[in-house]
């Protein structure tokens, strides 16, 4: 009976150690002092691809920077991208990917599908993801996990800092309805809106909120008249919708010549920054919308300047989303991150990051170390449709709300608990 | 109550119409060529991006002889694109197994959004209707906007102008020979490869010109194919695939059953248009007016 293992196989294995060897210590050496590679996996094709291309902006905006001022440490900073098509399986496979050609801190997700795999696998292979947006609540609640974190808004921050703001501005609006996607994150921030709004009114007018049912409505498709003409029927003053990009241009399109915005007072819109006014220009129905950076908002911050002005001059086009913001604050997070930690290891910057305080385009973000959910200010912008402007639409009003007064408390593990909203 | 079924069964129609406009074409090239055309999609989008460009060289204000030159700027272009995909891809399908015309057909797709995708840009765009059919038109407490109506009409229009052409004309006796037997009219001395031709520009030209007329009410963006790609399918495959008129009764027919499925439980949105489509293909496998296979 043999166990296996003999002189001839030995040597072989003794031979191949020494032969890798080498090429072992290089690739230590230079992790220690060549240049920190970041990984970002992002759709660069695919239904998100514009989104993308705002990530892959802002984080080269945001090396950039970095590099001309000397860098982390005095190393300079790279980019590898991957594609994520902004699907969970091309995701992973793009994340192990670098991982094993030892980029192990990443950045870039914007789909909350994709944010909520990433969790799982970056613990397992060792490495680290800070989202670039990714909406869901359960990224810092039930499905929180160490090794992934968000240093933009929570959906709690961004939907509760739109009913504050327009809770306050105008207590006079008690009829609310919504018209929401009919997916997970859809279903979240009506959760939160209905919930925060159920609580405004009262402390504000001591009269109860009216809010009907939420339309809910099917992604990706090609008419809505059905559901305009289900808000048609409703009773209400406001309405509040998180339809987002091709579809919310649709839907609006669609709900103009029905009179739909005619009838309410206030269209809150809860993610669309500029994505509905550069296309329908002044025929933009009139609306507030949550930003995740509003670049007026934040004039005289020199990140945010020359975040913009950088974006301008390498695109050409004048209205950057917030989603630019989000990847230039993760590659600023990673910088404060590794020079507190003075190492690039994925346990060292996990330690660091938590509790880190660093600046970036929308001022002082501070991460909370008990669920990894950045404390930001809530960006929010009127846009009103404008024939004397060049591009048919102004913003005439914006507010940032302390971040600290909109944001839910931690509860890594556990659901949104709405009732402490 | 009667408000709002008056107003269901106007969504209702819109629907149907509009998805009649885009499965014209795909149905069409389906029953003559025997091609299941999953580009058709991106080719409406292209015509749709084509009458865009048309409308913003023309400026604000668009007129609608504006927007008519659009979509028949939309038909030309898109027709020729037509005449080029025949020669270059379709006449190499007409011998092989349908899982290469499938594979061909989306890899066409993914090319019309790369095209739009380097022309266009990726950022959403959006045109309204001419002034003229952006106004309100009251029947009774009902209110239709103008747009909405033309499109019914166009549908209609579009419906009536193909069974006369099929079923009138010389050339459509002459498609309807090649469709039912190419063999035998290649061997009567028919030229089936130019019918072959004729029968694709005009279907490409379809989709162009249904991209001009519904692109109004949509935001364009290289994801724009495949947004009436499925429900344009699924009427093609309820009314028999190839028949015009199955089309059109199965687009109004899943268009009522949508439009009324959501006004009465909207709390299940965009699933009666796939619930019904699996319930008809159950009862009757082969479509409204298909032909059963036999054995």
């Amino acid at each position: 009976m043999s166990n296996g293992i003999n002189r001839r196989g030995v040597m072989k294995g003794m031979a191949a150690a020494g032969l890798a060897m080498p090429f072992v210590n290089v690739r230590t050496a230079m992790a220690q002092s060549g240049p920190i590679t970041i990984g970002v996996v992002t759709p660069l094709s695919g239904p998100a691809q514009l989104i993308g291309t705002f990530v892959r902006e802002g984080a080269e905006i945001a090396v950039e920077h970095v590099n001309a001022n000397g860098g982390i440490n005095g190393r300079e900073v790279e980019l590898s991208f991957r594609d994520s098509k902004a699907n969970p399986n091309d995701a992973s496979v793009a994340a192990r990917e670098l991982i094993g050609s030892g980029v192990n801190l990443q950045l870039g997700t914007i789909s909350s599908a994709v944010a909520l795999a990433m969790g799982p696998l970056l613990q397992s292979e060792g490495g680290v993801v800070i989202t670039s947006g990714a909406g869901t609540e359960k990224l810092n609640h039930e499905n929180y996990n160490p090794h992934v974190f968000r240093v933009g808004d929570s959906p709690v921050s961004r939907n509760a800092g739109l009913v504050r703001h327009i809770a306050n501005s105008r207590p006079d609006i008690r009829k609310w309805g919504g018209i929401i996607p009919d997916h997970e994150y859809g279903r979240t921030t009506w959760k939160i809106f209905e919930a925060t709004m159920r609580k405004a009114i009262p402390e504000l007018t001591g009269e109860e909120a009216q809010i009907a049912e939420p339309i809910l409505v099917p992604y990706g498709s090609g008419d809505y008249r059905n559901y305009i003409a289900q808000a048609m029927r409703q009773d209400v003053q406001g309405i509040y919708t998180s339809v987002y990009g091709g579809d919310a241009v649709t839907l609006y399109q669609q709900a103009s010549p029905f009179g739909l915005f005619d009838k309410i007072d206030v269209l809150l819109d809860s993610a669309n920054e500029f994505l509905v006014a550069t296309a329908m220009k002044d025929q933009t129905p009139a609306h507030w919308s949550g930003f995740h950076w509003y670049f007026e908002a934040n004039k005289g911050n020199p990140l945010s300047d020359q975040l913009y002005s950088r974006y301008v001059e390498r695109t050409g086009e004048k209205y950057p989303m917030g989603w630019a913001a989000e990847a230039h604050a993760a590659i600023l997070a990673y910088k404060g991150a590794i020079e507190k930690a003075d190492s690039t290891e994925t346990t060292d910057v996990i330690a660091a990051l938590k509790g880190l305080s660093f600046d970036s385009a929308t001022g002082m973000r501070h991460i909370r170390a008990e669920d990894n959910q950045a404390i930001k200010n809530a960006e929010l912008a009127f846009i009103e449709p404008s024939s004397s402007e060049p591009d048919g639409f102004a913003v005439t009003d914006y507010v940032s709300l302390e971040g600290e007064k909109v944001i839910e408390p931690a509860r890594p593990g556990q659901m949104l608990d709405i009732d402490a909203l | 109550m009667m408000y709002d079924i008056g107003l269901t069964v106007f969504n209702g129609l819109a629907w149907a119409m509009a998805t009649f406009l885009v499965a014209a074409g795909l149905t069409l090239i389906f029953g003559i060529l025997h091609i299941l055309n999953f580009a058709h999609g991106g080719f409406f989008m292209i015509g749709a991006y084509v009458s865009y460009t048309v409308m913003l060289a023309f400026g604000a204000g668009l007129p609608l002889w504006v927007f008519m030159i659009g979509a028949m700027a939309a038909a030309v272009v898109v027709g020729l694109l037509g005449w080029a995909v025949d020669m270059f891809v379709f006449r190499r399908l007409r011998d092989v197994e349908d899982a290469y015309s499938l594979i061909a057909t989306y890899a066409l797709l993914l090319v019309c959004g790369g095209a739009v995708q380097l022309i266009w840009g990726l950022n959403y765009l959006s045109v309204m209707p001419p002034p003229s059919l952006n106004s309100v038109v009251f029947i009774g407490d009902v209110f239709m906007p103008t747009y909405t109506i033309f499109v019914i009409l166009s549908g209609v229009v579009a419906y009536i102008g193909l069974e006369l052409l099929i079923n009138r004309t010389q050339i459509g006796q002459l498609i309807r020979v090649v469709a039912v037997d190419p063999w035998m009219a290649r061997l009567l001395g028919l030229n089936v490869t130019r019918i072959y031709l004729v029968t694709v520009i005009f279907s490409f030209a379809m989709a162009g010109v249904a991209g001009a007329l519904l692109m109004p009410n949509q935001s364009l963006s290289p994801e724009l194919g495949g947004i009436f790609l499925l429900q344009a399918f699924g009427v093609v495959i309820v009314g028999g695939m190839g028949s015009i008129r199955g089309a059109f009764l199965a687009a109004l027919l899943l268009g009522m059953i949508e439009s009324f499925g959501t006004y009465l439980f909207p709390q299940y949105p965009g699933i009666f248009f796939l619930l019904a489509l699996a319930v008809i293909l159950l009862v009757k496998p082969s479509g409204i007016m298909g032909k059963e296979q036999t054995a």
